[in-house]
């Protein structure tokens, strides 16, 4: 099967995530998607398969024109799309999986033999002998994408579009997927990855995409990652960043052979007044670092922590509060906010106390807290009885930061701060990022965007499987060079 | 709210057409004896509120009613009887009626704290949990009173407990008690505005006349004054206090409250503990209103505590909610039990109409939530 894509744009509000795309696969051809985090991949990927049907441009498969309504209509046109995150449910069978919502029926009752008989069929197609009564919790990843694949064989995908396949995978596991991917035949791939060794080891051709554009479009064989690497970042950085002149103080927070969960031996120091900004690819454990700095992830099996010149290896999170650690978690509505609540609430959720006498708040110190918060901040509009829900992601995340700074934290963990943040507010936060640090403040920032990394750190630590894969000061660090760092595998 | 107001409103509008008889319900006898019966359902809303913010919910409320009122009737009346029950053996006169119901409210809290316990750190489902204290307590109660009838007082006497219920303010007492705490409210809740004068007026109308019919019958009930106090207590927890805060945070968005600082755990297990004062507190006064302790005090509260929650605006998912809510939410199921009580209504035909307004209530509120 033919799919194309030409001049596909689609706007979110005023902001376009894709901006006349082109894009074309070919009968049995393996293409890879290659781009930033923010580039558009995810929002092609989603056009592609159904997920969104109001775009502009024209998506035609073999030649003719479609435009899918949903996923079932997109699976029916034989568009199948493995996510990141596998969509199998764990309690059932490998062979449940593979047929759910079509099951194969005989006199009105679920035909058992004949689908579990199909399911080995299909995974013996993918060389895999699998038990398929075995429920999908047992199975490992590796195992579990495997079971997706057969399931969209089984539903008749020709253009099967896999997205970050192997970012929880191991390199058996990879090795072992990329032998079935090279063997199967009647099938195009759409491969979406970040690692671009695994790109030039199995595509044919390549399509760069940037800020929503598609840059180029290529046959693998003509380029290589370096080059790919410059398409993929080539763009000048905005001067969006201030300029900082800042006389470091003491260490704030340092961590030494720190060994958690998948963290392992982890070293960094901050000091008052600096930006150590950490990079890395999604899920090579920034988030985790952050949530265990903070008391809110994993049990320590090994390294100290030193805050404020005072040994730390006992937190939670209100302690860490307490003693001056704050952090901006990466997901604001989960876990940031109390969405239903008001714009007031949640800026003083974590420093009522301040205010209280037994107990009991007082309104009036509490709201004049609020209200310089919402100076602080540049919240707009500055209304404090709003619903937090019916904010924008900009002033969300005003809001989150608000509530970090009203505790007067002395270390601040920023993850992701300027996610899903408009470009206008996003110059904000960084400002607001300077004027802390000039104040005294240390800051460690997650980001997944190397402009940012650039732009607001004094020193750059990518992280790379759960270590620290290198250390960039200002000078030192380019696009270029943080992303080899980042794309380069601990083995 | 709105919904229940409509539901409540359309049913008893039908039934008075259909039934046609004088309702006897704006009578100063009813409406005295309607605030005590409202006082012990009203309490246990209030405290179920505590429970529902965070997220939970207690349905071990009503057999905690019958078991708490029932352990405060036997410490006051017969202590030595209640060991044996229990296969102790404890030789004591009958204790003064208000250190039984504190030794009965502190057991109440402690059991509660149990409860608590396996939500907030074994994280087990308050719906289990306290599905396991209905069956427990309910037992515990049966055994504390070995399946008999236990008078709160010796006939002919009166004591604390049976007071809860029996006791009316006299109204010279009862207009200072009120003249004093409307000039407190008005002076906390002042602000400058028009709006304000308007309310504060009203208020002060409503109450004056609430005294003037109570001073028709025989004064001000005692468990009216304890319902007021009781919901002022909340009111000002929900309201103004960091515990309320955190429970609305909580029931909001657990995983960004512990986030924030909050001591999730802590302030479950508090909430809990509060439910098990409040819910001794109400099973004195149901006990005290029926007289004596049997077997089926408290049957069902639980069920009614949940529904005026539901009714007064708060949210089984947790977050939402408000104390005045639910004391509307308790008056209008009162109100329902009362008025179909005049009307002669059978106990099973009670019982549908409760279940079909509390639906019906909540489907109006849905479908008006879903217009705004």
């Amino acid at each position: 099967m033919k799919l194309a894509a030409r001049n596909l744009s689609k706007r979110f509000g005023a902001q376009y995530a894709l901006r006349d795309v082109s894009f074309e696969v070919a009968p049995g051809q393996v293409h890879a998607l290659c781009g930033e985090n923010g580039a558009g991949k995810s929002t092609l990927i989603k056009v592609l398969s159904g997920i969104h049907s109001e775009y502009e441009g024209e998506l035609l498969v073999d030649d003719r024109p479609q435009r899918f309504t949903g996923i079932r209509d997109a699976e029916r046109a034989g568009i199948a799309v493995i996510h990141q995150e596998l969509a199998l449910v764990p309690e059932l069978s490998a062979a449940e999986n593979i047929f759910l919502g079509h099951e194969p029926t005989r006199f009105g009752m679920i035909d058992r033999a004949r689908m579990e008989r199909e399911s080995r069929q299909l995974l013996a197609q993918l060389g895999s002998s699998i038990d398929v009564r075995t429920p999908v919790r047992e199975l490992g990843v590796g195992q579990a994408q495997l079971i997706e694949i057969a399931r969209a064989l089984h539903k008749q995908a020709r253009v099967l579009i896999l997205d970050e396949p192997t970012a929880a995978l191991s390199e058996r596991e990879v090795t072992a997927l990329f032998a079935v991917l090279k063997a199967m035949t009647g099938v195009s791939l759409v491969y979406v990855s970040h690692r671009l060794r695994e790109v030039f080891a199995l595509a044919d051709q390549i399509t760069v995409l940037r800020d929503g554009r598609s840059i180029l479009s290529m046959p693998a064989r003509e380029t290589d990652e370096r080059a790919l690497v410059r398409h993929m970042v080539g763009r000048p950085i905005e001067n969006v960043f201030p300029s900082r002149e800042v006389e470091l103080g003491e260490i704030a927070l340092r961590v030494s052979e720190l060994n958690v969960g998948r963290l392992s031996d982890i070293e960094l120091e901050v000091r008052a007044g600096e930006v150590l900004g950490v990079g890395g690819l999604v899920g090579a454990g920034r988030s985790e670092l952050l949530l265990h700095l903070f008391g809110a992830w994993g049990t320590r099996r090994g390294g100290h922590v030193t805050l404020n010149g005072a040994p730390y290896d006992v937190a939670t999170p209100a302690r860490s509060i307490a003693r001056g650690l704050v952090l901006v978690n990466e997901d604001r509505k989960q876990q940031g906010l109390v969405l239903e609540q008001t714009v007031g609430f949640n800026f003083t959720l974590s420093s009522l106390r301040e205010f209280a006498r037994l107990g009991v708040i007082d309104a009036q110190r509490e709201q004049e807290r609020q209200q310089l918060l919402s100076e602080r901040v540049q919240l707009r509009p500055p209304d404090l009885d709003r619903a937090v829900s019916a904010l924008s992601g900009g002033n969300q995340q005003k809001v989150v930061l608000g509530r970090a700074l009203a505790s007067r934290p002395r270390v601040l963990l920023l993850d992701e701060p300027t996610r899903g943040v408009d470009v206008g507010a996003r110059a904000e936060i960084y400002a607001l990022i300077a004027e802390l640090c000039a104040q005294g403040m240390a800051v460690v920032l997650v980001t997944s965007e190397l402009p940012e990394l650039i732009g607001l750190a004094d020193r750059i630590v990518m992280m790379v499987d759960g270590q620290v894969g290198g250390t960039f000061t200002r000078a030192e660090a380019t696009e270029e060079a943080l992303l080899a760092a980042a794309l380069r595998r601990a083995s | 709210m709105l919904g229940a107001l409509l539901a409540v409103g359309a049913f008893f509008a039908s039934y008075g057409a259909l039934s046609g008889r004088e309702l006897g319900f704006l009578t100063a006898r009813n409406l005295s004896l309607l605030s005590t019966e409202l006082a012990s359902s009203g309490v246990l809303a209030l405290g179920m509120l505590l429970v529902i913010l965070p997220g939970h919910v207690d349905l071990s409320a009503g057999s905690a009613v019958g078991l708490i009122g029932a352990l405060a009737a036997m410490l006051a009346i017969d202590p030595s009887a209640l060991a044996s029950h229990f296969g102790l053996t404890l030789i004591a006169g009958p204790w003064p009626a208000p250190l039984a119901m504190l030794v009965a409210a502190l057991v109440g809290m402690l059991l509660y704290a149990g409860m608590g316990w396996c939500v907030a750190y074994q994280r087990m489902p308050a719906f289990i949990v306290t599905l396991g204290g209905l069956l427990a307590f309910k037992g515990l109660h049966w055994q504390a009173i070995a399946n008999a009838t236990v008078p709160v007082v010796r006939g002919g006497h009166s004591n604390t407990l049976s007071a809860l219920t029996t006791f009316y303010v006299p109204m010279s007492y009862a207009w200072i008690a009120a003249g004093l705490g409307f000039a407190l409210f008005a002076y906390l809740s002042f602000e400058k505005s028009e709006l304000w004068l308007l309310k504060t007026v009203v208020a002060g109308q409503l109450l004056a006349l609430a005294l003037v019919v109570c001073g028709r019958y025989r004064g001000v009930p005692l468990a009216a004054v304890i319902l007021l106090a009781v919901s002022a207590v909340v009111f000002v927890l929900c309201e103004k206090t960091t515990l309320g805060r955190y429970l609305y945070a909580i029931g909001g968005n657990e995983q960004a409250a512990r986030l924030a600082g909050i001591e999730v755990q802590r302030i479950t297990v508090t909430a809990f503990v509060l439910m098990g004062a409040i819910a001794g507190l109400s099973g004195f006064l149901q006990t005290s209103y029926a007289g004596s302790t049997t077997t089926t005090i408290g049957q069902l509260m639980e069920l009614d505590a949940v529904a005026a929650c539901v009714i007064g605006g708060a949210s089984l998912k947790g977050g939402r909610g408000s104390a005045l809510g639910v004391l509307f939410g308790a008056l209008i199921m009162a109100v329902l039990l009362n008025g179909m009580t005049l009307m002669a209504v059978s106990p099973e035909h009670k019982l549908i109409a409760r279940g079909v307004i509390l639906a019906l209530a909540v489907w109006i509120d849905l479908r008006l939530g879903g217009a705004r």
